[in-house]
């Protein structure tokens, strides 16, 4: 389980290192700003939504995270006026309701993504790393390359040092999320967001599965492993520096 | 329908009972009135004609046969207005004097009483014959004196009281009848008004209400009872799902707070292998309780017909990446997914919720099916509406449990050493009734099947 700690942050796109968090529960958000802190980042901490709102509208940040219910102001009411205002930064939100409508609420109102109490904070840097890399302009390439893995994106076909991998269509599709996140950790719900159109987290290990059999035919019998799980949060494709 | 219903209630059969012991009551009432009516009126007719008798004993004592004979033809001239019948016969019983032709054969011999058919004395009645009843005696100088009365009219009297009491009966049978059968017709409409109310209460849930006709009446009564128990369960129901929600809603808090210590502890480059491994046991057991709770909250939000994310969607496309999906995982235990069916089968559905539920039941069958285990996900345009089956071909449900899987934690007990936490087929039933869909278990042989029956696209609400 070391493979937590030798997970690597990437500098976010404009070198932008300042995260917003509005956050009520005075320990969940003392643990969250800790550990972006830890992470390089620098966290502002709103405890109310009137100070986030301030704070929102006065700072430039690469990505908020927004507690769904606040005193003072619901955490969409924030985002409303964050939008109205101009603000176009991401935002997380973050819920401890996981109402079955909330997601759709939540992104309706602007939200860019959306996190159900508790989670990994692995998966919260993931999100959050994710939603900043968002506004990074999309290449458009037909050959993606790991390691000595490419992916042809026109034939759909992929090989390892020239050796063709058999895959499923719905393999590739994941194959190609990796690898086009190639060296950020892919939280699991993501992928089953991307892949399956799935808006809200099952919590089996059968992504995990499905992904373990992906790695299986890319991993099996080659000199170094690309694909690596992150216990409880993802997926992470890289090749060894 | 309702005409067997009402045939066949307990309302109709008390008001049959009735109308039997009622018309029993005026049958003998009428046998009453006739019996002592013509009782009555014969014992005065007798009483009459032992008076005249007794009085022409008297004439013949004092006047001997020639008073007795002039007498008579007195009598005879009045006679015809107060149908009395006289005669004077010899001791061969030929007549001598009197109205009759002929001496009556019923009045020979001990029969001192009699009663017979003889041409009419009284032109108004109408009749050729009149019934006479009349009593004769031997005088003593061996003639015969016969008094009578003609009793037609007590003969009309009775057979009007047969007909009034004919037409009667049969009155009071069709009135009774009329009258019973709509009764009972109320009755049972009303009580099947209840009914169908009822049920609509038990399908659709507690919101419903049995309506009131205003009337007042019992059954408006019954009816707000009824209402007003209705109501207090669904209070309780909703005191039981708020604390439910509550307690898995602030406990999430807490719970988050936890993993986040354990979270950090882990992180720290100081931990031992040991304590790792101990933090993440505790994270991945955090991680168990709170998918409980998820899935609780999940069950209840979903019960609470939650039909916002409702979309056109295909089942097929759904079933397929689900199939895709647990493909991987039945492969791991030898076995694999097939997803066979239409191309397109369109119903109102919420996606994930769908998802969801159809992961459950793959992953039920996977896990249950045994190794090497085929799961078959088929899903097929039907008349009324869409079916999608699971089946797989492991060890099934035995018939008695059937009824049970459906209930929040219950798990089979050969399943108990399984992980699982046994909410996943009450998520399943949430998410159908949201649907709309019918969830039917049956025997595969071997394995067991699990059919969605969802209703048709234009009547999904």
């Amino acid at each position: 389980m070391k493979d937590q700690t030798t997970y690597e942050t990437k500098f976010m796109i404009g070198a932008l290192r300042r995260i917003l968090v509005i956050e009520d529960d005075a320990e969940t958000a003392t643990q969250i700003v800790g550990f972006l802190t830890t992470r390089g980042y620098e966290a502002d901490l709103a405890v109310n939504g009137t100070e986030g709102l301030r704070l929102g509208e006065s700072a430039q940040y690469a990505v908020i995270t927004i507690d769904r219910m606040l005193p003072g102001m619901d955490g969409l009411a924030i985002i409303r006026r964050l939008r109205e205002a101009g603000v176009s930064t991401p935002a997380l939100i973050i819920s401890a309701l996981g109402e079955v409508d909330d997601r759709v609420r939540g992104l309706r109102a602007g939200g860019d993504d959306y996190l159900v109490k508790p989670f990994a904070f692995a998966e919260l840097l993931a999100r959050l790393e994710a939603l900043a890399r968002r506004s990074a302009a999309v290449v458009k390439e037909t050959l993606l390359r790991v390691g000595d893995l490419e992916l042809d994106l026109v034939s759909r076909t992929a090989n390892r040092g020239g050796r063709c991998i058999k895959l499923l269509p719905r393999e590739f599709q994941v194959l190609e999320y990796l690898v086009r996140n190639a060296g950020h950790v892919v939280p699991r719900a993501m992928l089953l967001e991307k892949i399956w159109d799935l808006h809200f987290d099952p919590k089996t290990n059968i992504i995990d599965v499905y992904v373990g059999r992906v790695r299986r035919k890319v991993d099996s019998e080659q000199a170094y492993p690309l694909i690596h799980t992150l216990r409880g949060v993802g997926f992470c494709i890289r090749a060894p520096r | 329908m309702l005409l067997a219903k009402t045939l066949r209630s307990t309302t109709f059969r008390l008001a049959l009972i009735s109308i039997g012991v009622f018309g029993a009551v005026v049958i003998a009432l009428f046998g009453y009135v006739y019996w002592s009516t013509t009782t009555f009126v014969l014992s005065r007719s007798d009483r009459v004609i032992e008076a005249e008798q007794a009085m022409l004993r008297n004439i013949y004592d004092t006047g001997g046969r020639d008073g007795v004979v002039r007498a008579i033809d007195q009598h005879k001239a009045a006679a015809r207005l107060e149908g009395g019948v006289y005669l004077l016969a010899n001791e061969s019983f030929v007549p001598v004097i009197g109205n009759l032709g002929e001496w009556p054969s019923a009045l020979r011999g001990a029969n001192v009483w009699g009663e017979f058919k003889s041409a009419t004395l009284v032109p108004k009645s109408g009749a050729s014959r009149s019934l006479f009843r009349a009593k004769w005696e031997t005088l003593p100088d061996g003639y015969h004196v016969l008094v009578g009365r003609d009793i037609s009219d007590l003969g009309r009297f009775a057979d009007k009281i047969y007909i009034a009491l004919a037409f009667t009966i049969l009155l009071i049978f069709v009135l009774a009848a009329v009258a019973s059968v709509s009764v009972t017709r109320r009755t049972v409409g009303r009580i099947e008004s209840i009914n169908a109310a009822s049920r609509t209460i038990m399908e659709s849930g507690l919101g419903g209400r049995i309506p009131l006709r205003g009337t007042q009446d019992e059954w408006d009564y019954l009816a707000q009872n009824l209402n007003s128990m209705l109501e207090r369960i669904e209070g309780l129901m909703a005191e039981v799902k708020q604390v439910n929600d509550n307690v898995a809603h602030d406990l999430r808090t807490p719970l988050t707070r936890m993993r986040g210590r354990l979270e950090k502890a882990s992180i720290e480059k100081s931990t031992s292998d040991r304590d790792q491994s101990l933090i993440n046991e505790t994270i991945a057991d955090l991680d168990d309780v709170l998918r409980m709770f998820s899935s609780l909250t999940r069950i209840s939000q979903i019960e609470a017909n939650q039909k916002i994310a409702f979309r056109i969607v295909n089942l097929i496309e759904i079933a397929t990446a689900v199939g895709d999906l647990f493909d991987a995982s039945a492969e791991s235990k030898g076995g694999h997914v097939q997803v066979i069916g239409d191309k397109s089968v369109r119903i109102s559905a919420d996606r994930d919720l769908l998802f969801d539920a159809i992961s459950n039941l793959v992953d039920n069958a996977i896990k249950h099916g045994g190794d090497r285990g085929i799961v078959i996900i088929s899903v097929e345009q039907t008349d009324d509406g869409a079916v999608l089956s699971i089946a797989d071909d492991g060890p099934g449900i035995p018939a008695d449990e059937l009824a049970h899987v459906f209930k929040r934690f219950y798990r089979l007990e050969r399943s108990r050493s399984t992980p699982g936490n046994g909410l996943g087929l009450s998520l399943v039933a949430a998410v159908a009734r949201l649907h709309g869909a019918h969830v039917a278990l049956s025997d595969n042989r071997p394995g067991l099947k699990v059919e969605l029956q969802f209703p048709p696209l234009d009547e999904a609400v």
